[in-house]
Parts: C-alpha cells; sequence; structure tokens
C-alpha cells in the first residue's frame, strides 16, 4: 500500500519537474496536449464507460469553453482566469439544456441526437458574427510553454482525482453504475435516473469547457472546424474505447498512446492526415473486435483471474454451479 | 391498528384498450402476508407496477399509511419504505453481488461504508454472503432471485411486493424462499407476494387476493379461496400452474 503512494509522489514529482527537465518546447508542448486529451477522454468516459452514454457531442463543451474565452478576453478584455469560471458555467448550463431533452433517449438514439447537437451548434457558431463565424478569433498570445503546461497538469490531474474520488470511491460512483446496469431495477430502490444522469453529464461537460477555454488560450486561435468539429469528440472516443471504457486510467492511457502516435505521424511523415484516419479506424475496429474491454480492461481481467486462481478456493469461482447456497 | 397499512381503492390500468387491471380494491394491514394469485396474465405484475409507482393508474387510488402514493414515481416509494422485486429478474449484471446490494442500502445508509456494513447483513439473511464478491451475471436463476430480495430489503422497507421469487427454483431452495419470508413477517415487514406454486400461497398466505382478467374474483382465507367456485373456474378454464 504504501508502495503504492510512495510511487504516486514520484510520478507527481516527475510531472512537476518535466518543464525544468525538458527545454525544447517541441516537446513540452507534445506532453501538454497529451494532458488535454487525457482531460477530454476521462471527462467522455464519465458518460460512456460508467453511466452507459455514449455521447457523439462532448466536443459542444470544449468548444463551448473556448468561444466562452474566446469572446470574454476578446470582445470585454477580461483576463484568462477570470474568464475560467465562466468557461465552465457555461459548458454546464448547455450541459442541462442539452441534456434534459437527450438524456431520455436510449442506446444509439441519444448518440444520434448529441452528434446532431453538435452539428447544429458548429453550424450556428460558423454563421454568428460574434464569434467570428468561419474565420474563427484570435486571442492575445501569451507565449509561456511553462504556464501551459502546469494549467493543464492542474486542471487535467484535478479532474482525474475528483473522477477517481466520485466514481470510484463515493457512492455516487454505484449509483451512476445502477443506470447503466438496469435504470428500472435503480429506480425501484431508491435512485432518481434522471437527476443521476444529469450530474454525470454535467461531471463530464464541465471539465471538456474548462479544457477547451485553456486550450483556445493556449493556441490562441480557434475556429468552428477546430473546436466544434467531429475530430474533438471522435479522437476522446477512440481513446477511452481503446484504452477501456469505465475505468478511469484506461482512457488515460489511451489517450497518451494515441496521441503520441498522431504526433509521430504528424512529425513525421508528410500525408499523416490521411493516413492516421485509417489506422485510427483500424484501430478502433480491432480494439473493439479483440480487446472489448479496452486496453486496461483487459489487462486487469486476466490480472483478476490469475489472483482468483491464485488465491480463491474453487468453490466460490464465478463459473462454479454446485454451490448449495443458490 | 384502526388504518389499513396500505389501501387499494378501485385501481384501474389499462394499455390501449386492454384492462390490465379493472376497479380492483382490496386493503391490507401492517404485518400481513397477502398472497396475490390469478393465471397467466390476470394483472397481477400490472397491479405491482402501479403500487410501486412504475405506472400511474388510469384511475383509481392507493393510500400507503393513508397517504395517496398513486403516481408517484418509483424511487420516492422507494425512500418512503415500498420494497419491490420484478418477476423479470433485474440484476445490475455488471455489478458484484455487494455493490448490487449496496447500492439500495444507500437510502437508508447513504455513506458507503456503512451501507457496505448494512449489505453484509442482507446477504447474511438471504443466504448470499460466500457469492458477495462474484459478478452478478454469474449467479444462478436461484442466486438471482435471491439477490432480487435482498436488494428490495436493503431499502429496510415496511411494505415488500415479492413478484414470483419462489418459481423456478428447486424444493429446497424453495423452502429456503419462504423460511425467509416468514422470518421477515415475523420481523413486522408487511407483504404482498404473488406466486403461482399453490403450495407456497396456502401456506404462507393470511389472506389471499385472486385476479382473473383485471378483476377480483375473490378474496379471503387460503382455504376458503381454494373452494371458491369462481377460482377453480378461472384457473381451469387457463392451464393451472
Ligand atoms: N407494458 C405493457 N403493455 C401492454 N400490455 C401489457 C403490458 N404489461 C402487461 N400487459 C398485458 O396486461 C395483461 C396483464 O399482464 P401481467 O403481466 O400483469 O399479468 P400477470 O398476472 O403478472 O401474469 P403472469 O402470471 O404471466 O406473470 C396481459 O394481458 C399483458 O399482456
Ligand atoms: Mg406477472
Amino acid at each position: 500500500m504504501s508502495r503504492k503512494y510512495l510511487l504516486l509522489i514520484l510520478f507527481c514529482g516527475i510531472l512537476l519537474a518535466v518543464p525544468s527537465i525538458v527545454r525544447d518546447t517541441f516537446y513540452l508542448r507534445i506532453v501538454t496536449e497529451a494532458f488535454m486529451w487525457i482531460g477530454l477522454a476521462i471527462s467522455w468516459d464519465v458518460l460512456a464507460g460508467y453511466t452507459g452514454y455514449l455521447n457523439f457531442g462532448h466536443g459542444i463543451f470544449f468548444g463551448v469553453g473556448a468561444y466562452t474565452t474566446s469572446i470574454l478576453m476578446n470582445l470585454c478584455g477580461w483576463s484568462f482566469f477570470m474568464t475560467l469560471p465562466v468557461s465552465a458555467l457555461v459548458a454546464a448550463v448547455v450541459a442541462v439544456i442539452a441534456g434534459i431533452p437527450t438524456l431520455r433517449l436510449k442506446g444509439a438514439y441519444f448518440a444520434i441526437a448529441t452528434w446532431a447537437l453538435a452539428r447544429a451548434i458548429q453550424q450556428m457558431v460558423l454563421v454568428a458574427s460574434f464569434t467570428g463565424g468561419p474565420d474563427g478569433m484570435r486571442l492575445p498570445p501569451f507565449l509561456h510553454p511553462g504556464f501551459f503546461y502546469y494549467t493543464m497538469l492542474i486542471v487535467v490531474g484535478g479532474v482525474f482525482a475528483l473522477n477517481w474520488f466520485l466514481l470510484e470511491k463515493a457512492p455516487f460512483g454505484l449509483k451512476v453504475k445502477a443506470i447503466r446496469e438496469d435504470d428500472q431495477s435503480a429506480m425501484s430502490l431508491g435512485l432518481n435516473p434522471t437527476k443521476i444522469k444529469l450530474q454525470a453529464f454535467l461531471l463530464s461537460a464541465v471539465p471538456a469547457g474548462i479544457l477547451g477555454a485553456i486550450y483556445a488560450y493556449w493556441i490562441t486561435y480557434i475556429d468552428p472546424a477546430s473546436v466544434l468539429g467531429d475530430m474533438v469528440t471522435d479522437q476522446a472516443v477512440v481513446m477511452a474505447v481503446f484504452g477501456g471504457l469505465g475505468t478511469l486510467i484506461g482512457p488515460a492511457i489511451g489517450a497518451v498512446i494515441i496521441f503520441l502516435f498522431k504526433t509521430y505521424f504528424w512529425a513525421y511523415l508528410s500525408d499523416y492526415q490521411v493516413l492516421y484516419l485509417i489506422i485510427l479506424g483500424g484501430v478502433i475496429a480491432a480494439s473493439v473486435v479483440f480487446l472489448p474491454n479496452g486496453l486496461w480492461g483487459t489487462i486487469t481481467s486476466y490480472r483478476q483471474s490469475d489472483k482468483a486462481l491464485k488465491h480463491e478456493p474453487v468453490s466460490s469461482r464465478s463459473d462454479d454451479k454446485g454451490d448449495p447456497h443458490v | 391498528m384502526s388504518e389499513p397499512f396500505l389501501q387499494v381503492n378501485a385501481v384501474t390500468k389499462t394499455f390501449g384498450g386492454l384492462h390490465a387491471v379493472f376497479q380492483v380494491s382490496f386493503q391490507m394491514n401492517a404485518g400481513e402476508i397477502i398472497g396475490l394469485i390469478g393465471p397467466n396474465g390476470a394483472g397481477k405484475t400490472t397491479l405491482f407496477n402501479v403500487i410501486s409507482g412504475f405506472y400511474a393508474p388510469n384511475s383509481g387510488k392507493i393510500l400507503f399509511k393513508n397517504l395517496d402514493i398513486s403516481g408517484k414515481p418509483p424511487y420516492k416509494l422507494a425512500r418512503l419504505g415500498i420494497g419491490r422485486t420484478f418477476q423479470v429478474v433485474k440484476p445490475f449484471a455488471g455489478l458484484t453481488v455487494l455493490e448490487n446490494v449496496v447500492i439500495a442500502s444507500f437510502v437508508k445508509y447513504p455513506q458507503r461504508r456503512k451501507a457496505e456494513k448494512h449489505a453484509w447483513q442482507i446477504l447474511e439473511m438471504t443466504g448470499l454472503v460466500d457469492r458477495a464478491n462474484v459478478q452478478a451475471s454469474s449467479l444462478t436463476l436461484a442466486g438471482r432471485k435471491r439477490l432480487e430480495v435482498s436488494k428490495a430489503l436493503a431499502l429496510e422497507p415496511t411494505l415488500l411486493l415479492l413478484d414470483e421469487v419462489v418459481a423456478g427454483l428447486n424444493p429446497t431452495e424453495a423452502d429456503r424462499t419462504i423460511e425467509l419470508i416468514l422470518s421477515l413477517r415475523s420481523q413486522g415487514i408487511t407483504i404482498l407476494i404473488v406466486e403461482h406454486i399453490m403450495r407456497v400461497i396456502m401456506n404462507i398466505s393470511d389472506r389471499v387476493v385472486v385476479l382473473n382478467f383485471g378483476q377480483k374474483i375473490a378474496e379471503g382465507s387460503p382455504r376458503d379461496v381454494a373452494k371458491n367456485p369462481e377460482v377453480i373456474q378461472a384457473y381451469l378454464g387457463e392451464a393451472p400452474q
């Protein structure tokens, strides 16, 4: 147990020291963006893996956060940090407005509805004038890679810790899983599915909004395609599915692997876009077929069956049918 | 007890043109076990769904401890102390048996640690302790039925609705479940039980309510109901179970 904590502290120490070790801003940017994708993948997974709702409009919140910060900084002259809570709040409001009608839907209908909503919002931002329409928005540049590294690190680390606590330790995690497994049974046991699903939606949406806000200030230029397009959602989906839904650590690992893979392509191959998408599609198809529980889910189930073989008496194994008590 | 514990007053529930439950009335006193019987499709499960809040009645009223609960959502009724099982069992398949029960324990014990402790006690009572850490999906049918009861019990209900929790069990398993039901009664829980197996109903019910085609056709002691010609007719008309 204590070794686990030592490793965790060591890991945090390394993360905090990265900017002073990695002097090359190219690599620092890569790590910073990897954090962002971890945040997007784990926040998408709150709804997909834990609650059982495939949200194909997750990018909405990223985009809304990005645009809120851009508008406040550009048109109202706010400082970056003042815009963050507003971006979070706007993402939350959008989540409530989008969630109330869509969370009644199930399965593919929810996926289609959220996807359609994302496209609608992208179009709306495209034709609006205060968003700069198709020209997008420029933000006052702040060229300080270390600042963005630490901001992303703190936000994503905080989101990870919050999700770990709420979903793995607190009652909330079991409640959302109950809804995922059987909402009728959950209802008969005192759970209000509408309320819990909405809470999960907020837990998923608000971090994405904050990440969008940081991204906008970091990249200094956003347009509807870059922050509200399909790719934000799609990549978060692939990362989480590849890593393993509903495992928290899985989507984080999936995000790192797939993001590094993408960056490698981008850096060393000229036709990277097309190839990346082809390979991404291949990876997702293969992982759904060969790793239905994702990378992390597969690893842990091997470890568990190992443990079970070593430590559990035969009579309590799950495939045993001879137990007189049941 | 001056006031009945549960009053079902002229409850009707229709699906399209079909009266699944039509003008059904009966009362339960605290601590009673009432058997609800009737041929397949008589409306027993539908009536359970109305009492537990899954369907609002088209007309009629349900009073629980003198409170009108008709049309209230199931999760509110669960918190008021109405526990139910599902005829088609609904385990949280991907979670462990213990986790299944803990979820229900949260109603009375919001803290995780206390809820877990409570869930262990429930599993002890229902005989699922040694399965606590297996996935609910790996339980046999008998285990799943026990789990249904465990989840409902973890609410610490005062009214328990049991929908065919004995059917499909072998005689030993059935006896264990009957024992459990009787011990629940001795704890003061009021129980409404649907069961096709007459041996069960006749042995444990204080009174029996008989439904046929959505209507109540008889009510009384198990002995009287078994002699009632209309009841015999209803069961002979359909295939008896
Ligand atoms: N959701 C529904 N929609 C339409 N019809 C329904 C629905 N639920 C039940 N019914 C119909 O209502 C009638 C009563 O069904 P119910 O399930 O309540 O019977 P039951 O007494 O529980 O039967 P069984 O002994 O087979 O469980 C049946 O004719 C059934 O087909
Ligand atoms: Mg039924």
